[in-house]
């Protein structure tokens, strides 16, 4: 039994690895939401004024909406929408030609968090394989390999560029999946968000490399609220990946992302997520409010998205990566593990709505919970009528250690038409003593083995991840579990 | 046919029944006790509302349209002969028959216990003469009128209760055959309750028929049924729902299950308009065993939503639950099993499964299984599925020279054969088996 101690003690004396915060200078505004708010973040960023329109239609539906509080199985004090600051940009005194001019305490940010912008350094001679926006509080700063990827017609930017630059396809695009009537913080997200990715592939192109975005809070008392669209073309392919983390505060700081993603006719998009945000303390106290709306819709025949995520971070994960399978014959899939542990909560799920003809989804949670945490999936099939041939296949799996957490699954499944196939399965355990005792007997230490037993379990999910997350995925694992099962 | 009042038409769901309620308060037969409970369960009813559109138990089934008229609450019970139950009794099987019409035990169309001199038959009326503390102990201590409107509003206007009480250590081997009629033919609303309490160490068979006589199209009945189990004891409980015709019905069962109880339940929807059964155990000691099973074969226009509730409260006990169900034209089913294990829960072991088969593109089913886990020694899983018609098996069978029709009916029959087959009374198995056979064929 104290051995069992022991270990619990070091996972919860687990520090988070990337809990400090930069010394960068940076511009906001000032705190509180109003009109002059919106105003204020969308003549920072010179937006024409059919954008500024946009947010100001979506900031006063805002103010309509009640926050949302009962229906997940979350609990937090009411947030205090007056005491946010809506817009920390790190400052910059005239346009970046090259990284030279970058702030070289942000490179140093970077390059702690493991993520280099000094993409000419970078395996010189060999094509390297990821090109990186970087968004630190509410401003993207630097997007590496642009040049390459324009040679292909792809367009890979922030979001307040493609503003400038690209408004036909913004205008086309945005909103069309995630209305900012659509919910609470897609709202509030669609009047004050600051930046964000813009990625576009076009006709018949497949992605050379994998595109990426990494967040990252840094400024003291700021929500961040980023868009990130994604647009495939018929017959593009690319994968996505996302990063985020933010430093140690005893604040709790809101972070309300909209994600959308458009797949045309025979185009694919894989979205993969590592979710590192700060989680809190042991006591709960600090964190990150993770409340997201992700979407992609499966618009064109033949079209597929999935989503892969690891949720490790945030004090309160509340999001549901979607999928509207419209096309005939299109794909959704949803792989993910949530961790929680001390105080954290996470609410997390999928949607996967069949519209068109023989569309096939796919989901897979693995859900694990220690310490005093609770987690929970949350999730919807729908086959809606004349969805012929819809076929889904759900599992969602519970792991428990330690005997104060609490795992619950809330799917909900609503079949419309009678040539479905729908299956869902869920279970929920904790790692068998047999299991252990197995690996201990072929002399295996406990530790390790419930290392490789977790591994095992989430394995279905990490191996949907690229090579460089995959590792980064395992890692965080560890970090949160190592040696909660004694 | 009988004096009822009828209430004025509102459109607030709740609000419609509140005036005629308070007029029952000083009609309705019962001693002090009795007033008391009804007063403040009337409270809770008028403060709670009927559940609205956004209320996440009653998603799938709205109730607003059942309110849409007022509802009178019949004063009168209906003449009926023993001639006239024939056709709802289960050929072939002795049982001490209780008949309730329209929510009043009927004495002359109810068997004496005769030969049990320790079960015990009671109603309102007898419980004023001989007051009984076990009644007073645990009448509306587990259906509480806070958990849901309905249990409220039942709480706040039956007229009469049928308390059945097993004494400890009593086998009881001739199933009880309890008839719910229903005789009303318009918009009334009907709320029979029943309270059986088993001792320690005793087993008790029970069946519960729903029977409407009249058209019964915008009749309304809220059962509640509660039920003790006391420890060491054993109770099987089919729920049948066979003659309800166009009947509206909320079946609720609140069940309490003591230390190593056993308590197993059927619950068979075959025909009635719009039913929503509500079952809910809780387990409160240790090695408690639950089964549950469901069954429900629609048509037409028909609603069934099976809402099951399983609370596990303390270490070592086990639960399953298996429902299936087959829903033609344009029907709609809602599955909505929630199994809850508290922290101090350990080495529970629940489990759930859910399977449904489409035979018309307008039906439609709701599928939530739930799992609300806060202890980690658990072994706790649920499936579901739903689908149609396996071609292949059909063709396999075609194959054969068994003609579409019967091919058809044949694969329905054995998917619902896991659920008839623990069906432990032999007669009432049978008789189960014919009513599908007959609804497979038609």
């Amino acid at each position: 039994m104290s051995k069992e101690n022991q270990l619990l003690e070091e996972i919860t004396g687990t520090e988070y690895k990337y809990g400090f915060s930069s010394d960068i200078e940076t511009e906001t505004a000032p705190k509180g939401l109003d009109e002059g708010t919106v105003r204020f973040i969308s003549n920072k960023k010179n937006e024409p004024e059919w954008m500024l329109e946009l947010r100001l239609k979506a900031f006063r539906y805002w103010l309509t909406l009640e926050e949302p509080r009962h229906w997940a199985h979350i609990e937090y004090p009411r947030i205090d929408f007056q005491d946010i600051i809506y817009y920390a940009a790190p400052k910059k005194n005239k346009e970046l030609k090259s990284l030279d001019e970058v702030d070289p305490e942000l490179l140093a940010t970077f390059a702690k968090l493991g993520i280099s912008l000094e993409e000419q350094k970078r395996l010189s001679g060999v094509q390297s394989t990821i090109a990186v926006d970087a968004v630190i509080d509410s401003v993207s700063v630097k997007t590496t390999f642009k040049e390459t990827l324009a040679e292909k017609g792809i367009i890979f930017c922030s979001f307040s560029e493609a503003v400038q630059e690209h408004p036909e396809l913004i205008k086309q695009y945005m909103g069309s999946v995630v209305p900012y009537t659509d919910n609470y913080y897609a709202a509030l997200n669609a009047a004050v968000f600051s930046d964000g990715s813009f990625c576009y592939i076009p006709k018949g192109v497949r992605c050379p490399m994998e595109l990426s975005t990494y967040f990252r809070i840094n400024t003291s008392g700021t929500g961040q609220f980023e868009r990130t669209l994604i647009v495939a073309d018929e017959g593009a392919y690319v994968s996505y990946l996302e990063g985020c983390t933010a430093p140690m505060r005893d604040e709790n700081q809101l972070h309300a992302a909209v994600v959308e993603i458009i797949t045309h006719k025979d185009a694919e998009v894989k979205y993969s997520t590592v979710q590192n945000w700060y989680p809190g303390d042991k006591e709960g106290k600090g964190g990150i409010y993770n409340f997201v709306t992700k979407r992609g819709i499966c618009l064109g025949d033949n079209s597929k998205i999935s989503w892969t995520q690891v949720e490790t971070g945030s004090a309160i994960t509340w999001k549901y990566p979607s999928v509207i399978l419209k096309g005939n014959n299109s794909v959704g899939a949803f792989y993910s593990v949530a961790v929680t542990n001390n105080k954290q909560q996470a609410d997390t799920g999928t949607k996967m709505i069949h519209l068109g003809r023989n569309t096939r989804s796919t989901i897979i949670s693995k859900g694990i919970s220690a310490g005093f945490s609770n987690n929970s999936y949350r999730g919807l099939v729908r086959i809606a009528k004349g969805a012929t041939n819809a076929r889904n296949h759900s599992q969602c799996d519970s792991l428990l250690m330690g005997d104060k957490c609490g795992a619950h699954t809330f799917p909900y499944i609503e079949i419309k038409d009678k040539t479905a196939i729908v299956e869902h399965e869920a279970t929920t355990s904790k790692i068998g003593e047999d299991q252990i005792f197995y690996c201990n007997q072929r002399g295996i230490e406990t530790e390790k083995a419930v290392a490789l037993i977790v591994n095992g379990y989430c394995k279905e999910v990490l191996n949907q991840l690229p090579m460089e997350f995959a590792v980064e995925a395992q890692k965080l694992l560890a970090i949160s579990l190592e040696g909660s099962v004694g | 046919m009988n004096t009822s009042t009828t209430i004025a038409e509102k459109i607030t769901p709740g609000a419609v029944l509140l005036p005629e309620l308070d007029v029952l308060q000083t009609t309705l037969a019962g001693n002090e006790q009795i007033r008391f409970i009804r007063r403040k369960a009337l409270k809770s009813f008028r403060l709670q509302g009927l559940p609205e559109r956004k209320n996440e138990e009653y998603k799938y089934s709205p109730v607003a349209a059942l309110f849409r008229t007022g509802r009178s609450f019949p004063a009168s019970t209906h003449s009926l002969t023993r001639n006239d139950l024939t056709p709802f009794l289960v050929p072939g099987m002795d049982a001490f028959l209780i008949t309730i019409i329209d929510g009043k035990l009927s004495r002359e169309l109810s068997d004496e216990l005769k030969g049990t001199p320790a079960l015990q038959l009671h109603d309102l009326a007898s419980l004023e003469e001989t007051p009984s503390a076990v009644f007073q102990k645990h009448f509306g201590a587990d259906a509480l009128i806070t958990a849901d409107p309905f249990i409220a509003l039942n709480t706040a206007a039956f007229r009469d209760v049928v308390f059945i009480q097993v004494p400890n250590n009593a086998r009881i081997e001739k199933p009880i055959h309890i008839l719910n009629i229903v005789t009303a033919e318009g918009a009334e609303l009907v709320n029979p309750r029943i309270l059986i309490q088993v001792g320690r160490n005793s087993a008790i068979q029970v069946i519960e028929n729903f029977i409407a006589i009249g058209k019964a199209e915008q009749t309304l009945c809220n059962a509640l049924t509660e039920i003790r189990v006391g420890s060491g004891s054993t109770m099987l409980f089919y729920k049948i729902q066979d003659h309800c015709k166009n009947l509206s019905l909320i079946s609720t069962t609140q069940v309490y299950q003591d230390e190593q109880s056993h308590f197993d339940t059927h619950t068979v929807s075959l025909s009635g308009n719009w039913i929503r059964n509500n079952l809910t155990i809780v387990a409160d000691a240790e090695q408690c065993e639950t089964h549950l099973n469901g069954l429900f074969i629609l048509n037409n226009h028909q609603h069934v939503d099976n809402h099951t509730l399983v609370d596990h409260r303390k270490p070592n006990c086990e639960s399953n639950q298996l429902y299936r169900g087959i829903l033609d034209d344009k029907s709609t089913g809602v599955f909505n099993g929630k199994i809850y294990v508290r922290p101090d829960a350990q080495k529970t072991n629940a489990y759930q499964s859910s399977k449904n088969m489409l035979l018309s593109d307008d039906a439609g089913m709701n599928t939530k299984p739930q799992l609300e886990i806060y202890a980690d020694d658990v072994k706790c899983s649920h499936g579901s599925s739903t689908g149609q018609l396996d071609e292949d098996a059909l063709f396999y069978l075609r194959a054969r020279g068994i003609g579409a029709d019967s091919a058809r009916a044949l694969l329905m029959f054995a998917f619902t054969r896991d659920v008839i087959n623990t069906i432990r009374i032999e007669a009432l198995r049978t008789q189960v088996e014919e009513l599908i056979e007959k609804r497979l064929t038609h």
